[in-house]
């Protein structure tokens, strides 16, 4: 009989294998639903103002319908993205807003507001490009100030700083328990495989936050009166890019060897939880900048002036320490320049740390043969097989 | 007959002086380098003897002048481990760092790269500032100061953006202070302030110019004039250069002359300079009687126009060159923002994450130049706007000029499809004809 740690994530995994099932329910109970396109949108204050916020995500469906609006030479992701939008397969949400990202996501964006008949009802937040500018959090707030203006007008109503701590308290409570289950990682032998703790960080970005919550303190209690699954192997820590296709994280821990996946460094996973915004703050559009700023940084947005360092590594070198991979993979979207540059910074310091690693770029779809031989290969290097 | 330009070798000894100077290190100066995409102006507050040396320009000409070299540089900077996806000016700039080279426009090559002593640079797409990130690492850390431009459709008209980049400005001269151990002379900055601002708008006057029939200058003499102000436009010289190209421009449109008199087709172009395969087009629309008299590149990487009014419409006019004579740039601040503003202007930022900027600029492109037809020429590594919305400009044109979308690249011939982009470039001459003859025209 299956286990109640089981079933909780057996309901994760059909929230994000369903997205469109799970909010057309909301929207049958009377929610209103904001779709998002980059993890830098301040959620709380759609929050705040009663909406449920979605992050809009691909199919792994293989189309050329996009090819007509976008340029090839964008990554797969922000095509798919685009695609959902001309197929009209989110047409249930009010609205949707967009943090000036990378340029994919931003032209992403663009196709549905011109093409998917959003142009009304979309909203592009003004948000820096490198976030560890010395003025980064004033400009943030002033846009900040000018989104909320816009959904108190989208909504006809205005939105009272109660609602916003509300807002931020509910968000930083899904933070802590994403970090406590990932923190779960860190044991020799995980309760719970790293597959099924990406599916539940996925789940958070497409699910009203209460409901998730509740549903996420359950499997944590029950993970912790039971383990779901125990064994150990070869620890793997994923860093690059967006990746909704939960198919290659099964597949990092369903090799010919035993291996646990053990963190992911990327916007769908760590980097859209890992920090939190200040609480009881008197300006709380401040708080949730100061909040953003703390991210692990998007690579697109991260040079620090002066010395032009990356702050994403040091972070990473934090997280190496604390989680002990013996392998990284380096996951990224074809076309994505930012993480291919990252990449060639971050091979150096991977080789210094005595850490092996591989490359994986992403497209549509999961070519699991190939992937599977490269990882494969990857733990053969770790465990030092003999050819 | 066609014109021949006169201030032509001016502007080429000046390109070719700057980056003597640079390599040189002349007077015993300072080496400035960053994407010349940047305001330039603040590193002229540390002295006479700032010499620039900027990523796009530097590239472009190495491909132009030693095309071998800059294939070499490419590949040099792919088994370094850049991305075969990666900019091509980025991974031939990067190229020369790692092959310890260093090539200029007068065809020499130099063995030992020339270490910058800082870097001042710009963030606007996804790239910008992390190209330098690697320059730096590569030469063990160099003092790097990106500043982040928060650009695309009308952000110059947005306080909040003209203040953040404003404010990141005057942060960043106080680190040219703390790095170069120089005082930072307000009055050399204001001079370089508005000799900057000055070329640009300059710049944007020739360009409107071409709005004439015949227009004066083409695509090739567009591209080959416009260096100088990107690779440094904050000097006298450099002002005097495009005060004097306006002048013969001038006289040329008013003596109705032309670089190329046959101009039965007028195109708007709407894509980077290609090194590989702009010639062969060039050659094809010329033969056809047909040229390019309008570019948002050359046009907006380095000038200014009226630009955007209040209500969202774009004007490619020229801004009265009395204007800048008249700026009120009398403290660091107040340059620093007209500086901001100014830069935040330029077409070719507008288009970035705005859709609605990049259509309203090639709307009034195709009839302030009164073009016969729209080529679009999406370039497949930049991460700018140079790809960003052109796809979907076709849709916008379909019904109301011949408009063909042909893939580019700046530098690298492996990207470029030149039979490819000829032929369709050749069906685009003949949708023009039969759009003209349609209208009742050629």
């Amino acid at each position: 009989m299956e286990k109640n740690a089981g079933k909780i994530i057996e309901k994760f995994r059909h929230i994000t294998e369903n997205p469109h099932e799970y909010a057309k329910a909301l929207k049958d109970k009377g929610h209103l639903l904001a779709g998002y396109m980059c993890t830098h949108v301040p959620e709380e204050i759609l929050y705040a103002a009663g909406f449920v916020p979605i992050r809009i995500l691909s199919a792994h469906e293989s189309q050329a319908m996009t090819r007509s609006y976008i340029h090839e030479t964008y990554c797969s992701f922000s095509h798919d993205c685009a695609y959902q939008g001309l197929q009209k397969n989110y047409g249930y949400l009010d609205m949707i807003t967009h943090a000036s990202s990378c340029i994919h996501m931003a032209e992403a964006f663009n196709v549905w507001v011109r093409f998917a008949g959003y142009e009304e009802k979309s909203y592009l937040i003004t948000y820096p490009h490198i976030i560890h500018t010395k003025h980064a959090g004033d400009i943030m707030v002033k846009s900040f100030i000018q989104f909320k203006e816009f959904v108190e007008k989208f909504e006809g109503k205005s939105i009272t700083d109660e609602e916003i701590e509300k807002a931020i308290k509910v968000y930083n409570k899904t933070r802590r328990l994403l970090k406590k289950l990932w923190e779960s990682l860190k044991a020799d032998k995980p309760p719970i495989s790293g597959a099924d703790v990406a599916t539940v960080s996925l789940a958070a970005q497409v699910m009203e936050k209460q409901e998730f919550n509740k549903m996420l303190e359950e499997l944590i209690q029950e993970l912790k009166a039971e383990p779901h699954r125990v064994f150990s192997g070869v620890r793997l820590m994923v860093t690059g890019g967006a990746c909704d296709d939960l198919r290659i994280f099964d597949l990092l821990e369903d090799l010919n060897y035993d291996t646990n996946l053990i963190f992911v460094d990327s916007c769908t996973a760590a980097r859209y939880f890992w920090f939190e915004v200040p609480e009881d703050s008197d300006d709380k559009l401040k708080a949730i900048a100061m909040g953003h700023i703390s991210r692990i940084p998007c690579p697109s947005k991260d040079t620090v002036p002066g010395s032009g360092e990356k702050k994403r590594f040091r972070v990473l070198q934090g997280y190496i320490e604390e989680f002990k991979p013996d392998g990284v993979v380096m996951l990224y979207q074809r076309f994505c320049s930012p993480q291919s540059m990252d990449i060639m910074a971050l091979k150096p310091i991977l080789k210094n740390l005595g850490i092996p690693w591989t490359e994986l770029e992403l497209d549509t779809t999961v070519p699991r043969i190939q992937f599977g031989t490269q990882l494969e290969a990857l733990i053969e290097t770790i465990n030092r097989v003999e050819p | 007959m066609a014109y021949t330009l006169k201030v032509w070798s001016d502007f080429k000894n000046y390109q070719t002086k700057c980056y003597r100077d640079y390599l040189s290190r002349a007077s015993g100066g300072l080496r400035c380098m960053g994407s010349t995409w940047s305001v330039l102006a603040p590193l002229k507050g540390l002295g006479h003897d700032v010499h620039l040396i900027g990523g796009e320009p530097h590239a472009a000409s190495t491909a132009g002048t030693l095309p071998e070299e800059g294939r070499k540089n490419i590949m040099a900077a792919e088994s370094a481990g850049l991305g075969f996806h990666s900019c091509s000016y980025l991974k031939l700039f990067v190229g020369e760092v790692v092959r310890d080279k260093m090539s200029i426009t007068d065809g020499t090559v130099h063995d030992g790269y020339p270490r910058p002593d800082l870097i001042w640079t710009t963030h606007l797409c996804n790239l910008h500032s992390k190209w330098y990130q690697e320059v730096s690492r590569i030469l063990g850390g160099v003092p790097l100061f990106p500043i982040d431009v928060i650009g695309g459709g009308a952000a110059e008209q947005d306080p909040k953006i003209v203040d953040y980049v404003s404010d990141q400005m005057e942060e960043g001269i106080g680190w040219l202070e703390r790095v170069t151990g120089r005082q930072f002379n307000d009055e050399l900055f204001i001079r370089a302030a508005r000799n900057e601002i000055k070329v640009l708008v300059l710049w944007g006057n020739v360009c409107a110019l071409n709005m004439h029939s015949p227009a004066p200058l083409d695509e090739r003499r567009f591209i080959a004039l416009f260096p100088p102000a990107m690779v440094d436009r904050t000097t006298d010289e450099a002002a005097k250069l495009y005060e004097d190209l306006l002048a013969e421009v001038q006289h040329m449109v008013d003596t109705g002359q032309s670089v190329i008199p046959n101009q039965d087709y007028r195109i708007a172009y709407f894509g980077l300079a290609h090194t590989y395969g702009h010639p062969e087009i060039g050659r094809t629309l010329k033969n056809a009687g047909a040229e390019i008299v309008a570019s948002v590149y050359t046009f907006g990487t380095a000038g200014n126009f009226k630009g955007f009014d209040k209500d969202r419409k774009w004007s490619w006019e020229g801004i009265d060159p009395s204007w800048v004579g008249d700026l009120d740039l009398s403290t660091r601040r107040k340059a620093l923002t007209e500086l901001a503003k100014i830069v935040l202007a330029w077409p070719t930022w507008q288009g970035v994450r705005s859709y609605w900027a990049l259509e309203e600029m090639s709307k009034a492109m195709a009839a302030q130049f009164k073009a016969d037809g729209f080529l679009l020429a999406p370039t497949r590594s930049c991460e700018t706007d140079f790809r960003n919305g052109y796809i979907a400009l076709q849709r916008i044109f379909k019904d109301r000029l011949p408009t063909i979308e042909y893939d580019t690249e700046t530098v690298d011939v492996r990207k470029m499809d030149i039979p490819g982009s000829k032929r369709k470039t050749e069906l685009f001459v003949d949708l023009m004809k039969a759009h003209k003859n349609k209208k009742g025209g050629v």
